[in-house]
């Protein structure tokens, strides 16, 4: 008895007070953001409470876009150390269905670790549309069994 | 109980894109606002565990009658594959006569009788999706949890593609609309006769 | 000590006895309305519906009668599937009301676990005393309202173990819990007697991260996520109904697996 009355007076009082703030709580802090303007990647990773992940275990992941939608961006090939020793997760792009991707390399520090799936946050697909094909050259590969860390979000929608 | 039945539906379908919202099965297709019942996904997931009990003894009650007065067995049997092809062949030379509306043709028989499969379908999967731990054994049967998710989706896009047909060829054919609203077609003595002659197999 | 869970100023509780026909009538009519409103309601899909309040309290008490058939369709002995430890993602996935930036840390050699309610001793407790217990694991899957699920591998003492330590009365209604992040959460007893229901101290073998509920987090194979607090910091046995934070906004309260 206390349980539904205290329940429903509660959610009543709640919805009328504040309907579209409470309502859409969920809403209003959606993961995925991007850093704050200014921050290094660096920084803004390091504020997603970077956890421990083993580079083998990220190979094939999808990389989405952090959107209610969850648009596919790519899959993940690999992970490689730039010249300046920058860890880059290099990403096969676009296309349809992997048909007529091509690889970018992503700073590790530019996306998020979303459950088995992975995102990036620091870009907007359109900017990633504008990123170099990815070659090898100068750059060595990252051992499966290397432990990194890499940031969290939470789903966003 | 046609229409407790459409309402229902549609009470379940638009509900439930307000859940899948939540977490996309297909990536990259959402459903707008504007489908959702339900403002937000925890309103979406009241009316669908409100529209099931609805959904559930509606159906119960049209299975029992069909399988009771027998109505599926003359109605929706037999189907032959050649009366399919030829239906589907009179339909797209705009052949939609339906001059005696209380027999069905053999593409409405097989849409029906996949409609309703799909609508057992999805109790059974949503009843899985909905309690995995007590129904564990039924969630392996179907593949998991993730795939009896996609089942669920999928059982969801059967019916909706059978709504689109349904509702457009029941307005191509105005005199069933007629009937769906009365509650069913008027059917003269002679016409019950001959029905009755031929359900015990004096054909005519 | 007094229980972190009471308002300062108790309502009499005379008004719910004086009331009570009415209430009766009241949730009656919410269900029959229900069924009304759910057939007048959906004609309106499509425009911009807020919830008006008919129709909101009738799935409401709707929400509750299945609260009661997800109680009986609790079976206390059936087991959720486990899986192979080769099998658990590390790490776990992050979700909160809050975006993953706003997580506040909780200091393990500080923290103390507060009880109260029903239960005869009601010292705090450290966390140290919580590793002193037995231990149990279980790698189970983690099954989230919005659909999304992974396989998680938890370590901790059974809360069944915990309320029996501290002198709960198990035949109470409710296990209540608070936890840092303003997140109240409860549960039915059977459920928390269960014997997959976790005071969980460790993730994977490991420390209990910051963002996933350090120093110590509910997790039960039986409900899903939302009903998983994090960063727990007092625990309530009670008879009066608790609520929780997603309830309270409309999620079922039962919300069992």
């Amino acid at each position: 008895m206390m349980h539904s009355v205290s329940k429903r007076i509660l959610v009543g009082s709640c919805f009328l007070a504040a309907a579209v703030n409470l309502v859409h709580a969920q809403s209003t802090t959606p993961g995925g953001m991007p850093p704050p303007p200014g921050m290094s990647l660096a920084n803004s990773t390091a504020m997603r409470f970077p956890q421990p992940v083993r580079v083998g275990d990220l190979l094939g992941r999808e990389v989405l876009r952090p959107v209610e939608s969850q648009d596919i961006l790519g899959r993940v090939r690999g992970l490689v150390r730039d010249r300046d020793g920058r860890i880059m997760v290099v990403v096969d792009f676009g296309g349809f269905l992997g048909i007529g991707a091509r690889p970018i390399a992503v700073p590790v520090d530019a996306m998020v670790l979303l459950g088995q799936d992975m995102e990036i946050v620091a870009f907007t697909p359109d900017q990633l549309r504008h990123f170099p094909t990815f070659s090898p050259s100068g750059t060595t590969d990252v051992a499966d069994d290397t432990i990194i860390k890499v940031g969290l979000a939470k789903p966003s929608h | 109980m046609h229409w407790v039945n459409a309402v229902v539906m549609l009470v379940m379908i638009t509900s439930g894109w307000g859940i899948y919202d939540d977490d996309v099965i297909i990536r990259g297709f959402s459903f707008s606002s504007f489908w959702r019942l339900g403002d937000w996904a925890a309103w979406s997931l009241n009316w669908h565990f409100a529209g099931m009990w609805f959904l559930v003894i509606n159906g119960l009650i049209y299975l029992t009658y069909g399988f009771v007065t027998g109505r599926f067995r003359q109605k929706l049997l037999p189907i032959r594959p050649a009366d399919v092809v030829q239906t589907v062949v009179d339909t797209l030379h705009f052949k939609i006569a339906h001059e005696d509306i209380t027999v069905y043709n053999a593409v409405q028989k097989l849409l029906y009788i996949i409609v309703i499969l799909a609508g057992i379908s999805q109790v059974i999967t949503g009843l899985a999706i909905w309690k995995p731990v007590q129904f564990s054994g039924l969630v392996s049967l179907l593949g998991g949890f993730q795939t009896t998710r996609m089942l669920h989706f999928a059982g969801m896009a059967v019916i909706v593609g059978f709504l689109i047909v349904h509702v457009a060829l029941a307005l191509l054919v105005p005199k069933t609309v007629w009937a769906m609203l009365a509650g069913g077609p008027r059917v003269s003595a002679d016409s019950q006769v001959q029905a009755h002659l031929v359900r015990r197999g004096h054909t005519a | 000590m007094r229980s972190p869970f009471r308002p300062d100023i108790v309502p009499d509780t005379a008004i719910l006895d004086n009331h009570k026909p009415l209430i009766r009538s009241l949730e009656r009519r919410g269900v029959i309305r229900g069924s009304l409103s759910l057939g007048a309601l959906v004609l309106l899909t499509g425009c911009d519906v807020k919830r008006p309040e008919a129709v909101e309290s009738a799935l409401l008490a709707i929400s509750r009668l299945n609260d009661g058939v997800q109680a009986l369709l609790f079976n206390p002995n059936r087991l959720a599937p486990t899986y192979p430890a080769s099998m658990i993602l590390r790490p776990p996935k992050f979700n909160a009301y809050y975006d993953v930036m706003d997580v506040k840390p909780v200091d393990g050699a500080t923290w103390r676990l507060e009880v109260s309610g029903r239960v005869a001793d009601k010292r705090p407790w450290t966390l140290q005393d919580l590793r002193a217990m037995p231990q149990t694991s279980m790698v189970i899957k983690h099954i989230c309202v919005e659909g999304w699920s992974y396989i998680g591998g938890w370590s901790g003492p059974t809360l069944r173990i915990f309320l029996e330590r501290i002198g709960a009365d198990l035949s109470a209604k409710y296990v209540a819990f608070k936890t840092a992040d303003d997140y109240p959460s409860s549960i039915d007893m059977a459920t928390a007697l269960h014997p997959q229901t976790l005071l969980a101290i460790q993730y994977g073998g490991d420390t209990l991260a910051d963002p996933f509920g350090y120093p110590v987090r509910l997790r039960m194979a039986t409900k899903l996520g939302y009903k998983n607090p994090k960063w727990i910091t007092a625990i309530e046995v009670t008879n009066t109904y608790p609520g929780g934070y997603w309830e309270e906004k409309g999620f079922p309260w039962f919300a069992g697996l």
